[in-house]
């Protein structure tokens, strides 16, 4: 028993390695389409992007690279989704150095695609990346166009529709920041006292946390933790516009809330080896005690 | 004779309109009421490039009317409307105007567009002395943030120069600081090398400028000791600091020769290869000593589970809350928060360093009164002091 | 007129002050190593106080403060280069001298010669480094969806691997603090996610009962989330604040001098 105990404190972490992979990759070979439950902070930013009128803008910030795309992914294409919907314009810009505008251009590109009736310069424009994301973002505060003089094709931003009453994010009714590190809490920081415009924020789970402090003092309008922040916007777009279904059923799309499958059998197995750690420490300790 | 003329055509004119038929049938249209106490002036406390104009709106201002804004130029100063307002407003901010150009502006009541006014003729304008708008001398919007930050500063160089005329000053023992020689001492035991990373951030981050002055110590620790030190950087101008930063604590300590360029190294721009190519490192090379002290993301936990797995002992140093729980978890010790910056003062002894810790703290407790204080005042719903609070 | 007083100062305090220094400073290592000293401070007071006086020499589009952000990104660039040159040295001396581990030196420098030469083959073409006009993706952007992204998630996804053994080795009831630690962190892991109604799947009767109480727990995560976690958070934000203000007024007085490599009695 002894011997059994502490073969199971000193477990080889590749046995948890390779419980890890097969409880994330069997639920998304095989969904099983758990159900989701919305929590107060995605529901507040829900609502806060319903509560715009058709015709106002938006700004989405995408401000993650590729490492965190499945979690951010979803979160940038839903909101989007919503806001074609809803007819509320949107400026996409990317400042995270490395992927940031690959992965702003493929959602930009996808949703473009599912609504043909979007005209680009009118209801939606990419204007693409710019080094130096807080440097930007203050430039932004006064003058659009002094951090970005033209859009991604080089257009001008004086000759888009969209940009016509827009000359600085004060305008904007809201910034969406799809955010992994640093940049996201600078859009809280630095440009929201400035400029006053309200913030949500679309943070990896790890960084979720933090962002609760932010919220609690008024900061952040609402946010969309992680996958599960994600899925929980799926599940509200969902119900508040049926039609959406279409987006979120295929079996080929990877949606959040079929990550979340593999999340909930993930948190599972952890929860199961730690449960097992603890009762093989303190049946050790009692051993020694004794 | 000439001035009669105009005089004749106008007597001409007024005959002509006492002559015209009046249509006593349909009512005559209401008039509209002018706004009133109107004001142009240079928008105070911005950077230039925008006038500020105030009024206060008519009594019995009819539904479906909105104040229209109207602006002129010198030298032609021709009127321009440039916006409508909805009633209440009483303001508006002219963000297009250009500094040092004298512009008049003109207010009138006139109905909107697709309204039950509609045919009404806009009311009276109010016109306003010519204004031109410039840049000034102090944000007003910032007046609480300057008066906190004056007080702060202020609190900070009392401290400091408390600490310079010899007053002692205790500061709390940090466990993490004090490992940094147990863990470099082991390392030349057992002959293998220190690593330390400090963060993934440039040197517009202060957690990054703390790490530079923690390097330095433990740059001047290996120097003593000779043990092999080994800096992978994922930002150049880090890199470019910590390289100097080295090589200034091995001249300090008396060896310019144990010092080798490649010490001190870059890897990439980018955060998941520095990760794969960090932790391959020390997969290979198994350093007896990891410091982990900077601004660190998501690469956090993998750089401090490998380095665990490979029995190195590992200090970790990082003020923003993210990744300290994974630090917590898989290091030796870990430097919370505002540690990490207590650091330089904490290892050098320094007095005036010291004293700043002090001054810091000082404000702390200030900042904790001021917390209870607004929650107590606010919950018995005397006044809510947090719009005092917030910052522009 | 006043644009051309920003750049007047910003001339002279980082321009001639520093060769002023140095040529000064020859004969004096003293002084010279007063110059990074003094090159901190004015960096670091100009954005100060750009926060509160509005004059546009120093706050405005052109002005002090701005042209210092625009600096950091050209230096960020040169820097950048500085970098590369030393990733060369560092490979090309192993490949050299053929020290272990060569092999992976040679393709780390093939994959940075061929995706630096895909940029700037994007930049000479002026097809840039997205779509071609026929829709197919230049070389750049074959290279970073097919290479670089996939290989970026594959190292972020190892996170899912060392969280489990970090939480399976870390979480142990060790003492008080460690198990209401452990409590917590069970609590939220259990309301983040529906693992009740997973569990259920099989008991069709169940359903419900699983659905309600996964339901409470989501509220009691929520709690925790908000309130103790909110908290605790503020506190060490706040801290790390204060922190990080009066490390910044010592870089700017001078005092902290760790950073530039100056220590004690220097």
């Amino acid at each position: 028993m002894r011997r059994f105990l502490e073969r199971l404190l000193g477990l080889d972490r590749r046995w948890i390695f390779l419980f890890v992979l097969l409880s994330v990759a069997i639920p998304i070979i095989v969904p099983i389409g758990l159900p989701v439950t919305t929590t107060e902070s995605t529901r507040k930013a829900f609502d806060f992007i319903e509560a715009l009128k058709p015709g106002d803008t938006i700004l989405i910030s995408f401000d993650y690279g590729p490492s965190s795309a499945p979690e951010n992914d979803p979160m940038a294409e839903a909101v989007m989704r919503q806001c074609a919907l809803k007819k509320i314009r949107f400026i996409v810009i990317a400042l995270y150095p490395l992927g940031g505008l690959n992965l702003a251009n493929n959602a930009v590109a996808k949703v473009a695609f599912e609504f043909p009736d979007l005209k680009y310069g009118v209801d939606y424009v990419n204007l693409g990346y710019k080094d130096g994301a807080s440097a930007v973002m203050r430039r932004m505060g006064d003058d659009i166009a002094g951090a970005f003089p033209t859009d991604q094709k080089g257009t001008p931003l004086a000759r888009l529709p969209i940009m016509k009453g827009i000359a600085s994010v004060r305008q904007v009714k809201l910034i969406f920041t799809v955010a992994t590190g640093i940049i996201g809490e600078w859009w809280i920081t630095q440009v929201h006292p400035q400029a006053g415009t309200p913030v949500i924020i679309g943070p990896t789970a790890v960084s979720a946390p933090k962002y609760y402090a932010f919220l609690n003092s008024g900061q952040l309008v609402g946010m969309l933790g992680g996958m599960k922040g994600a899925a929980e916007y799926e599940k509200l777009l969902r119900a508040r516009y049926p039609e959406m279904a279409r987006f979120y059923t295929s079996t080929h799309d990877f949606t959040a809330t079929k990550g979340m499958d593999g999340q909930t059998v993930m948190h599972l197995i952890v929860l199961l080896f730690i449960l097992l750690g603890n009762s093989a420490f303190l049946l050790s300790r009692r051993g020694m005690t004794r | 004779m000439k001035s009669v003329a105009p005089f004749l055509i106008g007597l001409f004119l007024s005959a002509a309109a006492f002559a015209a038929p009046t249509d006593t049938s349909a009512p005559a249209p209401p008039e509209l009421p002018a706004p009133q106490q109107f004001v142009a002036k240079d928008k105070p406390g911005d950077s230039g490039g925008a006038v500020l104009l105030t009024w206060t709106d008519p009594p019995a201002i009819p539904a479906g009317a909105e104040i229209e804004v109207l602006r002129a130029q010198a030298p032609a100063y021709e009127w321009q409307p440039i916006d409508l307002v909805k009633p209440g407003a009483g303001r508006y901010q002219d963000t297009s105007a250009k500094d040092g150009v004298d512009y008049r502006y003109e207010v009138r009541v006139r109905p909107s567009s697709a309204d039950s006014l509609a045919g009404v003729m806009p009311g009276p304008a109010v016109a306003s002395d010519p204004v031109r708008s410039h840049d000034n001398w102090f944000k007003i919007e910032r007046t609480n943030s300057f008066i906190a930050s004056a007080i702060f500063v202020a609190i900070i160089l009392t401290s400091i120069a408390a600490a310079r005329s010899g007053k002692e000053i205790f500061i709390r023992r940090i466990a993490g600081l004090n490992a940094i020689d147990e863990a470099i001492g082991r390392a030349t035991e057992i002959g293998k090398k220190v690593m330390y990373i400090p963060g993934i951030q440039s040197m517009d981050e202060i957690q990054t400028v703390a790490s530079l002055a923690i390097l330095g110590n433990v740059a001047r620790s290996t120097a003593r000791y000779g043990t092999d030190l080994d800096v992978p950087n994922k930002d150049p101008l880090t890199f470019a600091s910590a390289r100097e930063v080295v090589r200034s604590a091995y001249l300090a300590e008396g060896r310019p020769d144990l010092f080798r360029e490649e010490m001190v190294n870059y890897v990439t721009y980018d955060q998941f290869a520095f990760t794969a190519a960090v932790s391959a490192r020390m997969t290979r090379e198994k350093p007896a000593a990891i410091f982990l002290v900077g601004y660190f993301f998501a690469e956090s936990l993998i750089l401090a589970e490998t380095g665990q797995s490979t029995g190195a002992i590992q200090i970790a140093g990082q003020a923003d809350p993210t990744q300290l729980p994974f630090f917590v978890a898989t290091c030796d010790y870990t430097l919370i928060g505002e540690e990490l910056y207590a650091a330089s003062a904490y290892l050098s002894r320094e007095p005036v360093l010291l004293g700043s810790i002090r001054g810091q703290d000082i404000a702390k407790g200030i900042l904790i009164l001021i917390a209870i204080v607004g929650v107590v005042l606010a919950s018995v719903h005397v006044v809510d002091i947090s719009s005092l609070l917030r910052t522009q | 007129m006043s644009v051309d007083l920003g750049q007047l100062v910003l001339v002279l305090l980082f321009g001639l002050v520093p060769i002023i220094g140095i040529v000064l400073g020859l004969n004096s290592p003293g002084l010279r190593s007063r110059i990074p000293i003094w090159v901190a401070v004015f960096a670091g007071l100009i954005p100060i106080l750009a926060m509160y006086v509005p004059k546009s020499f120093l706050s405005g589009p052109t002005g002090m403060s701005q042209r210092l952000d625009d600096w950091l990104i050209i230096l960020a660039g040169f820097a950048l280069l500085l970098g590369i040159v030393n990733v060369l040295q560092n490979n090309l001396r192993k490949i050299a001298r053929k020290e272990s581990g060569w092999f992976f030196s040679v393709v780390l420098l093939a994959g940075l010669f061929v995706t630096g030469g895909a940029g700037i083959y994007g930049a000479l073409t002026k097809a840039g480094i997205g779509f071609n006009p026929d829709g197919s993706s230049t070389p750049f952007k074959y290279l970073t969806d097919w290479f670089f992204q996939p290989l970026q998630s594959t190292i972020f996804a190892l996170l899912a691997f060392f969280m489990a053994s970090a939480a399976f080795r870390a979480f142990r009831a060790r003492n008080v603090e460690a198990t209401i630690l452990l409590i917590a962190a069970g609590l939220v892991m259990l309301g983040r996610v529906p693992i009740l109604e997973f569990l259920a799947v099989p008991f069709p009767s169940l359903h419900s009962t699983a659905a309600g109480v996964s339901q409470a727990m989501g509220k009691l995560t929520e709690w925790i989330m908000d309130v103790p976690n909110g908290a605790a958070q503020s506190g060490i934000i706040i801290g790390a604040a204060l922190g990080a203000a009066s490390m910044a007024i010592r870089v700017i007085l001078g005092i902290e001098r760790g950073y530039l490599g100056l220590g004690r009695g220097e």
